[in-house]
């Protein structure tokens, strides 16, 4: 069972291939990563799961049934990268006007933007401007208006660029607290620490292609080199065996080894178990998200070239 | 169609609920009737009088008939001299004159042409015509003595004249002396709304663009729906101020008929007012003026609004590709001038037809009456395609808003724009 379904989707600029033939599927509950560099077409596909630009072809499939951005959208929460709010407008009645074009009744709306400023402290705000607020605040204050109308899937563009650890982790924790109480959330971003963190699913897309798509775990060991690190006491005089070769020699005594074909972790421990030094610490070395992300992204020009597409 | 009163709601309420907005509401009608009298004041006051000195040789003026001028228009003073002439030519502005002129010895019956006026600086056409003015209206009473033709001939001679207004044998009631004045100024009125609220919608479509709201938005509504409820709401908040112009009037007239009895000034502007009431047909005019008040700002408006979304925060890029669209507001005001001159002719019929120009143009013919000017198939025809020609602009300003309001770096060019129009979705 998937929350939405996105197929083979591509969208042609008239210089770019923004987005192209990307497939993916989210489940319902989960939070999921977008990952990829500056300009790989993140946004954009964003833009298609919201309705606000069609695809050129495939399909997106939301809860089961081809998406209808008419009627659809009333179940999306969608914060873009560069936040928007009328600087002019009292900020009580902003959250009211856009929670309102999302469908809510204006009783039900003001009873929700009471509870969420509570919540978070921002009772003072309502009659105040956005031109008062820093950019935290303002942030804050997209945040409750994307999630307001209680959607079932929540959609944020780089929710994280801007904001101070503080801010960052009120943001963090609102996101787990969706996906426990039901809602799917899906986030781009580039900032690949928060993504270990919070993420139980990924995909990264560069140049407008998916090239990588997964739980966190399931891409860790994908991409893992088979390495492992033992710290001991005291150096072992004898570390030479066939079921490993030595990497790294540390000088806290300990090692980093990487596993030779067809031999398990077991065998190595097996080994240093048996020679005089005693074993503190033995864990397998994952690579980072963060390692991964630079592995497939290098090489690639770091920035796309215009082409010129007839399309 | 809800979501779409959201948005009018919002456009319209923080619009009105402005001080800019009651603010213009009041100064507007005081500018514009301070425009149209303060700059005829303005030139009365500051035009040059010219102090001119006569030097007669002719033998026909004198200082009593010189003086007797200088009463009655103020316009310029001339001072008959009795100095020697030299003199005046060589000292005229050490002592104090602007110019001096010299009457040749000539005949009375036949006058004089091409006399100059002598001056040390050029001065402007208008202050020479007064001194021109008053030399021919000095002469004319030396004619008139000449030929004994007393001060009561003479008036009679002056005053009693034959006048000639015309008169629509369709339309007995107009007058084309008030037609004109209302015609210019519901013109004027239309041109200044569908400028100044045009560049509203697309400053305020710019705002919403730059600061990335419109994004937020169109993830909750249609971009079409944004869009026409940024213009409908606007369009409200300009009929709105219309009407409150037009309650203004009417309190004041009421106002001043009531007080009408105390000062003959009043009453004799009351009267005025009522002759202009009778002789043009108010409902309908309001009505017509309503409307194409909102079909202009509709047909006008779009397409600024789909210039504010294609441009970026830069005023100077929205102002070149707007150029083209205030070119052709402009260009009807000038269409105007020239119809009004001929309110029935072809190019008055053709300019009040073309959806681009006729919200201004037939404005400015309506106040001549219906159907005595414009007949009614006329009116019907312009009305029916400027509504056609509105649902045309807005349905192509919505296609490149659509790509537009989403669309950031370079500003496009008009050929990009319509290239946008005419995409597939």
């Amino acid at each position: 069972m998937t929350l939405l379904d996105v197929q083979q989707i591509k969208k042609y600029f008239a210089t770019q291939k923004a987005v192209d033939d990307i497939s993916f599927s989210v489940a319902p509950g989960s939070i999921f990563g977008l990952l990829g560099p500056n300009g790989a077409g993140k946004t954009t596909l964003l833009r298609m799961m919201t309705g606000i630009i069609y695809p050129d072809s495939g399909n997106i499939i939301f809860d089961g049934k081809k998406f209808d951005p008419l009627k659809d959208i009333e179940r999306i929460g969608y914060m873009p990268e560069e936040r928007g709010l009328y600087k002019k407008m009292k900020i009580g009645e902003q959250a009211l006007y856009l929670a309102q074009l999302k469908g809510l009744s204006k009783s039900h709306a003001t009873q929700l933007i009471k509870e969420w400023f509570n919540k978070l402290e921002m009772e003072s705000w309502w009659n105040k401007k956005v031109e008062d607020l820093s950019k935290g605040m303002s942030q804050k204050l997209q945040f409750v208006i994307t999630v307001l109308h209680n959607p079932k899937l929540v959609i944020l563009d780089e929710p994280f660029s801007g904001l101070d650890p503080v801010n960052s982790n009120l943001i963090k924790d609102e996101i787990f607290r969706l996906a426990k109480n039901g809602a799917t959330v899906i986030f781009s971003t580039h900032r690949m620490e928060q993504v270990e963190e919070i993420c139980n699913h990924i995909v990264l897309v560069n140049k407008g292609k998916k090239i990588l798509d997964g739980t966190v775990k399931e891409v860790k060991q994908q991409f893992k080199e088979n390495l492992f690190r033992i710290s001991f006491d005291a150096m072992p005089l004898n570390t030479n065996n066939d079921s490993f070769t030595i990497v790294r020699q540390n000088d806290d005594y300990s090692l980093v080894v990487k596993i030779n074909d067809g031999y398990t972790p077991n065998d190595i421990l097996n080994y240093f178990l048996r020679s005089n030094a005693n074993i503190y610490s033995f864990n397998e070395i994952l690579p980072s998200l963060n390692d991964i992300f630079i592995r497939l992204v290098e090489g690639t020009p770091a920035t796309r070239q215009f082409q010129n597409l007839s399309a | 169609m809800s979501k779409t009163l959201l948005v009018i709601g919002r456009e319209y309420l923080t619009r009105v609920r402005k001080r800019t907005f009651i603010i213009s509401t009041i100064l507007f009608p005081l500018l514009y009737l301070g425009l149209i009298f303060g700059t005829g004041y303005i030139t009365e006051k500051t035009s040059r009088k010219l102090r001119v000195a006569l030097i007669d040789s002719s033998g026909y003026f004198n200082k009593a008939i010189v003086a007797h001028a200088n009463q009655q228009d103020s316009s310029s003073f001339i001072d008959y001299v009795t100095m020697d002439p030299d003199t005046v030519k060589k000292n005229y502005t050490s002592l104090g004159y602007d110019a001096y002129i010299i009457i040749p010895p000539i005949k009375w019956e036949e006058g004089a042409k091409n006399l100059s006026l002598k001056t040390d600086k050029t001065y402007g056409v208008v202050p020479v015509m007064k001194v021109e003015g008053k030399l021919n209206a000095i002469w004319s009473t030396i004619k008139s003595e000449k030929l004994g033709i007393d001060e009561n001939k003479r008036q009679i001679l002056n005053q009693s004249n034959i006048s000639v207004d015309a008169k629509n044998v369709n339309d007995e009631k107009s007058n084309a002396k008030i037609a004109s004045g209302i015609g210019y100024a519901c013109g004027f009125l239309i041109y200044f709304i569908m400028l100044i609220y045009g560049s509203q919608v697309m400053m305020g479509v710019m705002e919403e663009k730059t600061n990335r709201i419109a994004e937020v938005v169109v993830s909750s509504i249609r971009p079409f729906q944004l869009m026409l409820g940024k213009i409908i709401g606007i369009s409200l908040v300009a009929l709105t101020q219309f009407a409150l112009w037009i309650a203004f009037i009417f309190i004041i007239y009421n106002i001043t008929k009531a007080s009408g009895s105390a000062s003959n000034n009043v009453s004799g502007l009351v009267g005025s007012v009522q002759t202009v009431f009778t002789s043009i047909d108010v409902p309908l005019i309001i009505f017509c003026f309503a409307f194409y008040l909102l079909g202009g700002f509709f047909f006008y408006s779009s397409l600024y609004a789909a210039i504010g979304s294609a441009v970026n925060e830069d005023m100077r890029e929205a102002q070149s590709l707007a150029f083209p669209v205030t070119l052709l507001v402009i260009f009807s005001i000038v269409l105007m001038t020239s119809a009004m001159a001929d309110p029935t002719g072809p190019l008055a019929f053709w300019a009040s037809i073309i959806p681009f120009s006729s919200p201004i143009v037939m404005m400015a013919r309506i106040p001549f009456g219906v159907p005595g000017t414009v007949p009614w198939w006329q009116l019907g025809l312009s009305m029916a395609l400027l509504v056609l020609g509105f649902i045309l602009t807005t349905w192509f300003a919505g296609k490149i808003y659509r790509t537009g309001i989403l669309m950031y770096g370079k500003k496009p060019t008009w050929k990009e724009m319509i290239k946008w129009a005419f995409r597939k979705s």
